[in-house]
């Protein structure tokens, strides 16, 4: 309600005002016509030269060496990754070489170590068998000093005993037989 | 009478009188404005451009935004061929925003509010575009009056219209600026004049509404520049490329 009075009286105040106006719209005066283009015409031509010869240069002038500054820097980033990948694969190539050198270099050393150790063994065991065989020798040779003197002692109890039970010395050659005969079946 | 809302409109000399061959040419109050617009153009181009900088401030920044707007807007319309009428067009927008805005300064003149004004854009600019077309096509610019596909039955009638339209176009050019501005001065005067008729009881809801107008009034102001400048480029496409 209160709106619709408003705009009523609104309406009603600018009717009156345009009426009001309506005998000198100053706009329809044709007194300063002439002046009014005479002085726009004047003014606008002066703004037109300065734009033309002086800010529109300018502003484009700045426009275009920030474009051109802009393009400058980007070529020059993009240049500068483009070495920067070459360089990552410089890298990453020596870094391939140096592994594949460092794993040859292992399989080597451990061929050579391999070497080593097997030459050493080999070395060892033969060291091992010859001692092994000296000692089967020695062994040998003790064993057939023993029997013989064995057999010795075997003849001097036998004889003792006989000269201390028969009181009389018995053929020493008939002995030695004896015992020898009696070790030969002990042994087998 | 100080709440006539076409007072405002009044134009009045400033200084001494001057005559040539009878006409009267004498400074007034709307000369006073276009200078003062002038100046604000200049300045604002002045701090705009004095500083080169690759990162710009920020009228340098407002400048070239202005510039790179203007250059899109003639590109889209007119096309590449239009590219020697840019310091015009950018002159002419950026004159017209001018005055609109120090036309939405309290107790200021607003130059474009007067049709003699605009009328004498309009008819520049229509001039201009016809001998340009003239120029550039020769007699053939005539077709523009003639557009192709059109039954011949229709033809006659169909080139009446197209030529009323295209004498029109400054008469629509001018008026819509000239009618735009000086209705939203006139609303603005009379919301104006209620706040103060209507006091401190109901005073307030006309100042709201004045309030809510100033923005629009400044937003019809960038408008009415930019359909300005935009339908220039229009004409000046029909000149260049003339293809109806």
């Amino acid at each position: 309600m209160i709106k619709i009075i408003s705009l009523t009286t609104l309406s009603l105040f600018i009717l009156r005002d345009v009426y009001a106006a309506e005998a000198g719209m100053p706009q329809l005066d044709p007194t300063y016509w002439a002046s009014q283009v005479f002085w726009l015409t004047l003014i606008f031509s002066a703004i037109y030269f300065l734009i033309a010869k002086i800010f529109v240069p300018k502003i484009k002038g700045n426009i275009d060496a920030r474009e051109s500054q802009i393009r400058k820097d980007i070529n020059e980033a993009n240049s500068l990754k483009e070495e920067a990948d070459k360089k990552l694969k410089e890298y990453n190539k020596i870094i391939d070489e140096a592994k594949l050198e460092a794993k040859k270099l292992i399989s080597e050393g451990r061929k050579k170590i391999n070497e080593d150790i097997q030459s050493k063994k080999d070395q060892i065991e033969k060291d091992i068998q010859k001692e092994t065989l000296s000692a089967t020798k020695e062994i040998e040779k003790f064993k057939i000093n023993s029997l013989k003197k064995i057999n010795i002692i075997s003849e001097e109890i036998v004889s003792d005993i006989i000269k201390d039970i028969f009181k009389e010395d018995l053929n020493k050659s008939s002995i030695k037989a004896t015992v020898s005969e009696v070790m030969k079946e002990r042994r087998n | 009478m100080a709440t006539n809302p076409m007072h405002q409109f009044n134009v009045y000399k400033i200084g001494p009188e001057i005559k040539i061959n009878g006409i009267d040419l004498s400074f007034t109050n709307a000369s006073l404005f276009m200078l003062i617009s002038g100046i604000f153009i200049s300045l604002f181009l002045l701090l705009g451009t004095k500083d080169r900088k690759i990162v710009p401030g920020k009228f340098q920044l407002i400048s070239e935004m202005l510039y790179n707007f203007i250059s899109k807007m003639i590109s889209d319309t007119a096309g590449k061929k239009a590219k020697p009428y840019f310091s015009f067009i950018f002159s002419l927008f950026i004159f017209v925003l001018f005055c609109n805005m120090v036309g939405m300064l309290p107790y200021s003149f607003t130059v474009t509010s007067h049709i003699i004004v605009t009328l004498a854009f309009a008819m520049f600019i229509f001039i201009g575009v016809t001998i340009l077309g003239f120029v550039i096509h020769g007699f053939k610019y005539l077709k523009i009056f003639v557009p192709s596909g059109v039954p011949m039955v229709l033809l006659p009638i169909i080139m009446i219209i197209e030529i009323i339209s295209y004498l029109s176009r400054p008469v629509s050019l001018s008026v819509r600026l000239f009618a735009n501005m000086m209705a939203g001065h006139t609303m603005l005067k009379v919301f104006g004049g209620f706040v103060i008729s209507l006091g401190l009881v109901a005073g307030w809801l006309p100042l709201t509404f004045s309030v809510a107008l100033t923005g629009l009034e400044i937003l019809v102001a960038f408008l009415q520049a930019y359909v300005f400048a935009i339908l220039t480029c229009i004409y000046l496409n029909d000149a260049l490329n003339l293809h109806h």
